[in-house]
């Protein structure tokens, strides 16, 4: 079954809202508590002190995602570095997506962007998994400056979902001249019709040149648009290359 | 927490605090223990930034001047043979460094392989000889800030060499108490920066001293004053080789420690060692030993201005802030970490080891840290400071070996390194005798003094902890 990851920084009180629990009734979940300590503060130390809290917290989020009946468990690492913990444990859990949390009260709305290099094919998968057959009104969103190529895309992809008994409606941005991840035009129409609907589905790409000036991109829709965002995994990469890139 | 304590590793100290001892699985990733995961953050080059970054300040910047005076163009050698123990026992802590890849480091080796007694002794002069080294590193660091002010036409004269040490000593202590956001990157790129400069500087140095362009250079006895004053000078600047060892307190933190806890501290002992070998000969070549002794703690800036004029005065007082930053702030946290490992095995109260929830550090180490440094360096005494230093961390060294003589005789099941020491079991008998020896070669003072503190940390154990039970405990 499709897995969800949920990394939460816990000991800072971060929770999980009604909304998103219901939104994620379909699918498996891992909590994942996590505590980022300054360079100075040894993980272990620290763990020491509050591991047993950490825990205690996670064990009852955990029960609040059962209770729709589906499996949960959670995790809890202490780290210096955010994103590498939530990779390595998203790629050990074989999770599907991770969840920046957000606020959320009823999910009704469904936003997914297929803008830039990602795996639509997975996303659109997913997001069929996360809908079912309940009354979820899904819009998916694509910016692009190949006008003709877009169209086709976004045609496919209602077509793929509404083969899986989803209706979706769907919106083309097409950006003047070059299409320029640089620039963020896109990016704030993204951001502009996203904030309109509950919750975001987005898909992970390789690390750019805007994502470390800007931070990472769902990070920054995520503060935009204040609701939960799903962010889609790519496929499993090769991992032995990647044992030291610091 | 009151889970039974496992049956290795038991007993309370006076506080009735037991040692926390859980079993744990290393990966290569991370440190999973039966409720939490520990990310493994480091890679090869922060583990190498940490070693060269906390080396690099005292042994190029500090020392040249005093060494030449004690041994004159021989100083070249006496680093050289610093380096070559440094790396006989390097290869041994690597070792034990994969077979535990825990915070902690020597202490940690020695408490497991040699016992309670031996490890208390270590811990706590370890976290002593980095308050030692921390004050030496500060006071060079004022000497530096001195010049750089007269470089930049303020002349104070030394008398403020020592104010502005504690200033800055406090500043570091305060800055790694409320959080030093990015500061590994900041040391990466300040080692980066310091190497460069000194590239630059000792190639056309090097070139110049071989009389391959401007004038010949003088020709001077190599070894002025005999062979013996070679040993006592290597005495006195071994602690420009105390940073390698400062890798395995962060061994827990590290990715692939098998790989890259022994490439990291064998390799910064081999760059560090290299740069200081031939930096003395350069020193040493641009002025003789006796106007460089004139010179002292900052005769590198004048070697800078007779080489390139005022821009190599600038990069070299430039580079010697850096570097005597650098290392005082790497051993203000190796300090802390320290204490941490001693009180998490209930040889100091647990209190030590408290974080703050504010900030997420643990400042009452940084705390026990910083207090008796600024103390130290209020005593402005260059040399003995570094004796002491080097004194408490050549008695570590020497039990690192022994440690790992003692694991592989009676191997216990649980001890499986990834790296094993080439030319066992000459390497570890060769670095504990080297280590020991040179002991023998300091000033008296330092030794009285060294012997203090281990006879002060020897009555610790006594009083407060000789209940608790280490051995074999994993």
């Amino acid at each position: 079954m499709t897995r969800v990851l949920v990394p939460l920084t816990v000991l800072e009180g971060e929770s999980v809202s009604p909304g998103l629990v219901r939104l994620l009734e379909p699918v498996d979940v891992t909590v994942l508590g996590y505590h980022v300590l300054p360079e100075q503060t040894p993980p272990d130390q620290a763990r020491l002190q509050y591991g047993e809290r950490a825990t205690d917290a996670l064990a009852d989020l955990a029960t609040a995602f059962e209770d729709g009946g589906r499996e949960a468990d959670y995790r809890l690492a202490f780290t210096h570095d955010r994103d590498q913990t939530i990779d390595r444990i998203a790629a050990e859990t074989e999770s599907r997506a991770y969840v920046i949390t957000g606020a959320a009260g009823s999910i009704d709305r469904l936003f997914v962007a297929l803008t830039g290099d990602v795996a639509v094919d997975r996303i659109l998968e997913f997001v069929a998994e996360l809908v079912g057959d309940r009354e979820i009104d899904v819009t998916l969103f694509l910016a692009t400056d190949a006008e003709a190529d877009g169209r086709l895309a976004l045609e496919e992809a209602v077509e793929t979902l509404s083969r899986r008994g989803i209706d979706a409606e769907s919106t083309l941005v097409v950006s003047e001249g070059p299409f320029d991840a640089v620039s963020g035009a896109p990016f704030d129409t993204l951001g502009e019709a996203a904030a309109e609907h509950d919750a975001i589905v987005v898909g992970e790409h390789a690390p750019s040149l805007q994502s470390f000036l800007l931070g990472e991109e769902p990070e920054r829709i995520a503060a935009e648009s204040v609701g939960p965002v799903l962010v889609v995994r790519p496929p499993a990469r090769d991992t032995s290359s990647a044992s030291d890139s610091s | 927490m009151d889970r039974d304590a496992p049956a290795v590793g038991e007993g309370t100290n006076i506080d009735d605090e037991a040692p926390r001892i859980e079993p744990t699985i290393e990966t290569e990733a991370a440190t999973k223990t039966d409720d939490a995961e520990l990310e493994r953050t480091l890679g090869l080059v922060g583990g190498l930034a940490i070693g060269i970054g906390t080396m690099i300040g005292a042994g190029i910047f500090v020392f040249p001047g005093l060494a030449a005076g004690h041994a004159g163009p021989a100083a070249a050698g006496s680093f050289a043979i610093g380096a070559v123990i440094a790396l006989f026992v390097a290869l041994p802590a690597s070792e034990l460094a994969t077979a535990m890849p825990k915070s902690g480091g020597g202490y940690y080796f020695i408490s497991r392989g040699l016992g309670t007694f031996a490890g208390t002794v270590v811990g706590l002069s370890l976290w002593l000889g980095l308050v030692f080294a921390t004050a030496f590193y500060l006071v060079g660091f004022g000497y530096y800030a001195v010049d750089t002010l007269a470089e930049l036409g303020i002349a104070v004269g030394n008398g403020l060499v020592i104010p502005l040490a504690l200033l800055f000593g406090a500043g570091f202590t305060v800055l790694n108490v409320t959080g030093t956001e990015n500061a590994a990157k900041l040391q990466n790129g300040i080692v980066a920066l310091l190497l460069s400069i000194l590239v630059c500087f000792l190639g056309f140095g090097g070139l110049d001293a071989l009389g391959l362009v401007g004038e010949p250079a003088t020709p001077e006895r190599f070894a002025p004053f005999g062979a013996f004053p070679v040993l006592t000078t290597s005495a006195l600047v071994f602690t420009s080789y105390l940073g390698f060892a400062q890798i395995a307190t962060v061994a827990g933190e590290m990715r692939d420690p098998g790989r890259n806890l022994p490439l990291s501290m064998v390799g910064s002992v081999l760059i560090v060692g290299a740069l200081y070998v031939v930096t003395i000969f350069v020193a040493t070549s641009a002025f003789g030993s006796e106007r460089l002794a004139e010179l002292g703690e900052t005769a590198m800036v004048e070697v800078g201005r007779h080489y390139l004029g005022s821009i190599g005065a600038l990069a070299i007082v430039f580079g010697g802030l850096l570097a005597t930053i650098s290392s005082a702030n790497a051993s203000i946290l190796s300090t802390s970490r320290a204490v941490y490992a001693v009180s998490r095995d209930a040889l100091l109260p647990r209190r030590a080891s408290r974080i703050n929830l504010r900030y997420g550090t643990p400042h009452v180490a940084l705390g026990l840290a910083g207090g008796p440094i600024l103390v130290l360096v209020a005593t402005g005494q260059v040399e003995l400071l570094a004796e002491v230093a080097s004194f408490l961390h050549l008695v570590m060294y020497g039990l690192i070996c022994v440690a790992l003589v003692s694991l592989r005789r009676d191997e216990p099941e649980w001890y499986d390194p990834d790296f094993r020491t080439p030319g066992y079991p000459v390497v570890p008998a060769v670095g504990a005798v080297a280590s020991f020896g040179l002991i023998g070669f300091m000033q008296p003072a330092s030794q009285v003094i060294g012997v203090a503190v281990m006879a002060v940390t020897a009555g610790w154990y006594f009083y407060y902890a000789r209940d608790v039970t280490l051995r074999g405990a994993l």
